[in-house]
């Protein structure tokens, strides 16, 4: 029995004891605050900023292509962009529904982007924005910013997008960028990494650790890849120029919330991207513009040349396309439309259109002759329009002969039978090694891509190609630039350059300021002075004087300057012997695509040469008809433009032959 | 009828009760106002408008939940009356009630067993008319009352004699096994834990207690194993990791208690300021209204903020107790106890909880959390605790069932 005082006392002592554990209880709690709040404060204090401060990737803005005189050729342009971010929504086909009822968006795009939503959620990347429109007008980019807040998972933007002020102009130089495929992604990937100084196989072993640095930058790279705003070069300078442009990656502090959604975007200069480096070519783009009107609805090619510095101050094939159409990706049908055009758009024709040369040749043929010592230049040859050779009679291009002709009436009357003579003298071998000396058979790719060598045959040509024996018979056709002879308009207005330098090394440059080209090499193999003198005396009488073949087209219309050239005509196929004997072969009488290119190649001005031309006007029939007018007037705003003029990147010049690894300026 | 003017408002049954068990002088309404504690009242309110002011910030910039610290407050004011009703009210009336309310309270939860509603995984609800109601909240106090009306009438006897704690087991026991079935760890736990407190100032024998911390601490496995649901495991196991370092940091189940100590950490000496908490406006810790409320103190008002809160948890306890040994009953001095180790573990839990001391179990932060169950328990505590202070020195005879 425990008396009342008793249990009073084991009362108290009772409360005491729960006082006691009830101070240490709090005593433990406070301790633990004070370790969490003072102690290790730092640490998480660290860890919450990190938490709501989400580093995002930042994609480099591309570098620009300017122009000889720094106007942009490849810059960028703002354009409205709505995509959805998979990871931040629950319900994306609701995301897509709503932002269907704010914009119009076609069923297929609304299609792709649940398709890539689907496939960046297979694959892990739901944190990689899925475009679902771009080019959004400026009402609808305004209508979805209101909304975008209370959507969760979208996400609206305005973006900086490559784009060709131009257009059609430079599509052949400047080619065009687009989002990185499968085959971009493994260059781009293995090319980044070694950047980084990091070996890609290493990368790549899916047994390495995936906290390894190169299995992270691996991923980093790819979210690059992957980015909205990330495009990379396919095609000409674009690709070429692609590590030059491309910049580098970097990133901003963006403020998050829990769910992931931004709130605000915080000061990141320090980690900004390094955005990619300008480059300047050596184009005068209202030259090519010009000369682009000039062809008008022909097909053709051009190339004018600085023959001093050996800059291109234009590079036209037409028609092109728009390269702006290729930079959110083309349809499939509007690049069938392209591919399938008769007229070739896509097709290079200035570097990589191979066409027979015609009697553009017949300088260097001439220039064979005389250096294989095997006639005079005043030893006549008579022509009375066709030549015997073996069993086979070769036709001189007029009807009943040139008469008796020297090798300047040769060149200036375009005398095929005088040619026949020479060749057959000069033999094919040595007529190839001259011809390889004015930069045929040579690829010239100054940085671009679809740039082709065309062809010098002789006999070990033909002997590896064909496995035939090079008959003589040959040689007569070579002598007037027909036959397996093929060569590109940049190679021609390569040799009208280097006759105009009388021999001086031409180097051609289309990167005025820009990353080093491959293969880069001037055109220098020795060329007699003299004989390249006679050869302008040869082209001047062509435009100059009577019985020139393109007399009509030697003033330039500037009320002096006159230009020097030599016309040319490249068969598209073999003259049937019964349409030479009915004379229809001209004209309206023919298919279009089976009459002859126009060739013509010319300097100016004559006294003083200072811009070499070729021009090819595609199934143009005459060299002089068709072709020279195009070349004279080009030539003629070239001069009147003075496009040759100091370009605006030389004073930074020097950067031009540093490595292309240097620091952007 | 009544000849306590004082007593206007209770209802004719409590005045009879009353007017039939005069064994004390009655105290004057006027009298018992100036017996009320009215610093403790004022911390009271106080650290129920820090609650408001923390709920507002940890919520308001979501819209649908910018109006939650409102409709606390709203409930607020309702309890707190109710407190000040209850305090009035003498502490014999308590006693009386405390057998009848503790049948009812067991009546309520074979109900809830048979045809509660299911909410959150849980059978805790009774659907009563258009009033849902959580027996188990009603639980712990009826529990608690129950015991000291036990002891009330068992102490006088004897105090040594195992049997008679045999007897208060029982009365805890019976209602925890139908709260863990709900199941409702939380709240067994408190139940349970308070219910050991009034044992152990029973003066239960100190060899039995030893014994039973010894079992306890061997039947640890034997509950994780075998009473414990896989997703309560999951939290111990989240728990250990979190206490042996080898936690996942940021992700899993660990999530709301790794962004809690964020928090709770990045609040530092004196805080971020008032609507400047990183983690708290910006929703990375989950249930910060509710149980995680004290990350948003800690991480707006700092070190300093967190141990002025648990100062005035300690101030408000520490009274409590102080206020049962000024009791001259068995009854008051059980009820307050009792009361004040329901608000201390509480507060006990719900801190362990948030600072990565003890698993996650399902416990608000008395004063501060929003929620109207958990309030209500709390207010009707304080109540018993301030009437018990009030009465001090009536003399309790128990008899029979009332």
């Amino acid at each position: 029995m425990a008396g009342g005082a008793d249990f009073e006392t084991l009362f108290t002592r009772r409360m005491a004891i729960a006082a006691g554990v009830g101070g240490v209880a709090w005593t433990g709690l406070v301790a633990r605050l004070f370790q969490l709040q003072v102690l290790e404060k730092d640490r998480y204090a660290a860890m919450a900023e990190e938490n709501h401060i989400k580093l995002a990737l930042a994609a480099p803005r591309r570098g620009r292509i300017l122009d000889r005189f720094g106007r942009p050729l490849a810059a960028h342009r703002r354009a409205g962009r709505v995509s959805i971010i998979p990871e931040q929504t629950d319900d994306p086909q609701g995301v897509l529904r709503r932002i269907s009822e704010l914009i119009d968006i076609a069923p297929e795009r609304l299609e792709r982007a649940e398709r890539d939503i689907h496939n960046a959620r297979r694959r892990n990347a739901a944190f990689v924005p899925v475009t679902v429109q771009n080019e959004l007008t400026y009402e609808d980019f305004a209508r979805m910013n209101v909304h975008a807040a209370e959507i969760p998972g979208l996400d609206v933007e305005m973006a900086l997008t490559r784009s060709y002020p131009r257009g059609r102009d430079f599509a052949h130089v400047l080619g065009y960028v687009a989002r990185p495929n499968d085959r971009d992604m493994t260059r781009l990937e293995d090319f980044l990494l070694l950047e980084a100084g990091m070996n890609p196989e290493r990368a790549y072993d899916s047994e390495m650790p995936s906290n390894s640095q190169e299995r992270v930058e691996l991923r980093r790279i790819r979210q690059l890849l992957k980015h909205p705003d990330f495009r990379t070069g396919r095609s000409g300078l674009e690709l070429k120029a692609d590590d030059w442009l491309r910049g580098q990656r970097g990133s901003k502090r963006l403020v998050t919330n829990a769910a992931g959604r931004t709130l605000e975007e915080l000061p990141s200069d320090d980690l900004a991207p390094r955005d990619g480096r300008d480059m300047f070519i050596t184009i005068d783009s209202d030259l090519q513009r010009a000369a682009i009107d000039r062809f008008g609805s022909e097909s053709g090619a051009s190339v004018v040349l600085d023959i001093e510095s050996g800059d291109v101050l234009s590079m036209v094939s037409t028609p092109a396309f728009d390269p702006n159409e290729f930079v959110n990706g083309i349809s499939s049908a509007n690049y069938s439309l392209l591919r399938d055009n008769d007229r070739s758009p896509l097709y290079p024709r200035a570097h990589g259109g191979v066409y027979p040369p015609g009697s553009t040749f017949k300088m260097v043929v001439a220039t064979a002759a005389l250096e294989a010592g095997v006639i005079n230049p005043s030893e006549r040859v008579h022509c009375n329009g066709y030549y015997r050779f073996g069993n086979r009679t070769w036709h001189c291009w007029k009807k009943g002969g040139h008469g008796s002709v020297n090798m300047h009436q040769g060149i200036k009357g375009s005398c095929d039978v005088y040619f026949y003579e020479i060749a057959k003298r000069t033999g094919v071998d040595k007529i190839a090694e001259v011809a390889r000396k004015f930069g045929y058979g040579d690829r010239w790719p100054l940085g671009m891509t679809g740039g082709r060598s065309g062809l010098v045959p002789d006999t070990e040509w033909k002997l590896r190609a064909r496995n035939e024996k090079w008959h003589e018979g040959e040689t007569l056709n070579f002598g007037i630039g027909q036959g397996q002879m093929g060569a590109t308009p940049l190679q021609m207005a390569m040799m009208t350059a280097r006759i105009a330098s009388e021999g001086r090394p031409v180097k051609p440059r289309l990167v005025g300021l820009g990353p080093n080209v491959e293969g880069a090499h001037a055109l220098d193999a020795p060329l007699d002075k003299a004989l390249m003198q006679r050869m302008k005396a040869g082209m001047y009488g062509v435009t100059s004087e009577g019985g020139g073949t393109a007399y009509r087209s030697g003033d330039l219309g500037l009320g002096g300057p006159r230009l020097a050239g030599k016309t040319g005509t490249a068969q598209v196929r073999r003259i049937s012997r019964a349409e030479r004997l009915s004379g229809v072969r001209k004209g309206e009488d023919i298919d279009r695509k089976l009459r002859d290119h126009a060739l013509f190649v010319a300097y100016a001005p004559a006294d003083n040469p200072k811009y070499a031309i070729s021009v090819v006007v595609e199934h143009g029939e005459g060299g002089s008809s068709t072709a020279a007018p195009v070349a004279r007037d080009i030539l003629a705003f070239a001069i009147k433009n003075d496009s040759g003029r100091k370009p605006s990147y030389s004073q930074t010049a020097s950067v031009v032959t540093s490595p292309s690894q240097g620091e952007p300026t | 009828m009544s000849r306590n003017e004082g007593y206007t408002g209770f209802t004719r049954g409590e005045a009879r009760t009353r007017t039939a068990s005069m064994t004390l002088e009655s105290l004057k309404l006027s009298s018992k106002l100036g017996r009320m504690p009215w610093g403790i009242v004022l911390l009271i309110i106080a650290m129920a408008l820090v609650g408001l002011l923390t709920l507002y910030s940890s919520a308001y910039t979501n819209p649908l939940e910018q109006n939650l610290w409102k409709l606390q407050g709203v409930r607020f004011g309702v309890t707190f009356v109710m407190m000040i009703g209850m305090a009035l009210c003498p502490i014999s009336l308590w006693m009386r009630l405390a057998f009848p309310a503790y049948l009812g309270t067991l009546v309520l939860l074979l109900l809830v067993d048979l045809v509660g509603v299911t909410g959150g995984g849980a059978q805790r609800w009774l659907q009563i008319g258009p009033v849902a109601v959580q027996p188990s909240e009603f639980a712990k106090l009826a529990t608690t009352l129950a015991l000291a009306r036990y002891y009330q009438m068992v102490l006088p006897q004897t105090s040594d004699r195992l049997f008679i704690h045999i007897g208060a087991l029982a009365i805890i026991a019976i209602p925890a096994q139908f709260i863990f079935r709900q199941p409702d760890f939380g709240t067994t736990l408190a139940l349970v834990a308070s219910g050991a407190v009034i044992i152990f100032l029973a003066g239960l024998m100190a060899r039995v207690i030893i014994t039973g911390i010894v079992a306890g601490i061997a039947a640890v496995p034997a509950i994780y194993w075998f009473v414990l649901e896989a997703y309560q495991r999951e939290r111990v196991d989240t728990f250990l990791a979190g206490l042996f370092g080898t936690a996942t940091n940021g992700l899993g189940e660990s999530y709301q208690i790794e962004q809690g100590k964020i928090a709770i950490g990045a609040g530092g000496w004196n805080g971020k300021g008032f609507l400047q908490g990183i983690q708290s406006q910006q929703d990375y810790v989950p249930e910060q209204h509710t149980d995680f409320i004290l990350t948003v103190i800690a991480e707006e008002f700092g070190f300093i903020g967190s141990v002025a809160l648990l100062t005035g948890f300690a101030i408000l306890v520490g009274w409590s107790f102080y206020s049962a040994l000024q009791s001259r009953s068995w009854f008051g001095r059980f009820a307050a106890c009792g009361g004040a180790a329901t608000i201390a573990f509480y507060i006990l839990f719900n801190v362990s909880m948030v600072i990565g001391l003890l698993p996650v179990v399902g416990m608000p932060l008395p004063l501060m959390s929003y929620g109207g169950t958990a309030l209500l328990t709390t207010m009707a505590c304080f109540g018993i605790i301030l009437s018990a202070y009030i009465h001090r020195d009536e003399k309790l005879m128990a008899s029979g069932f009332l």
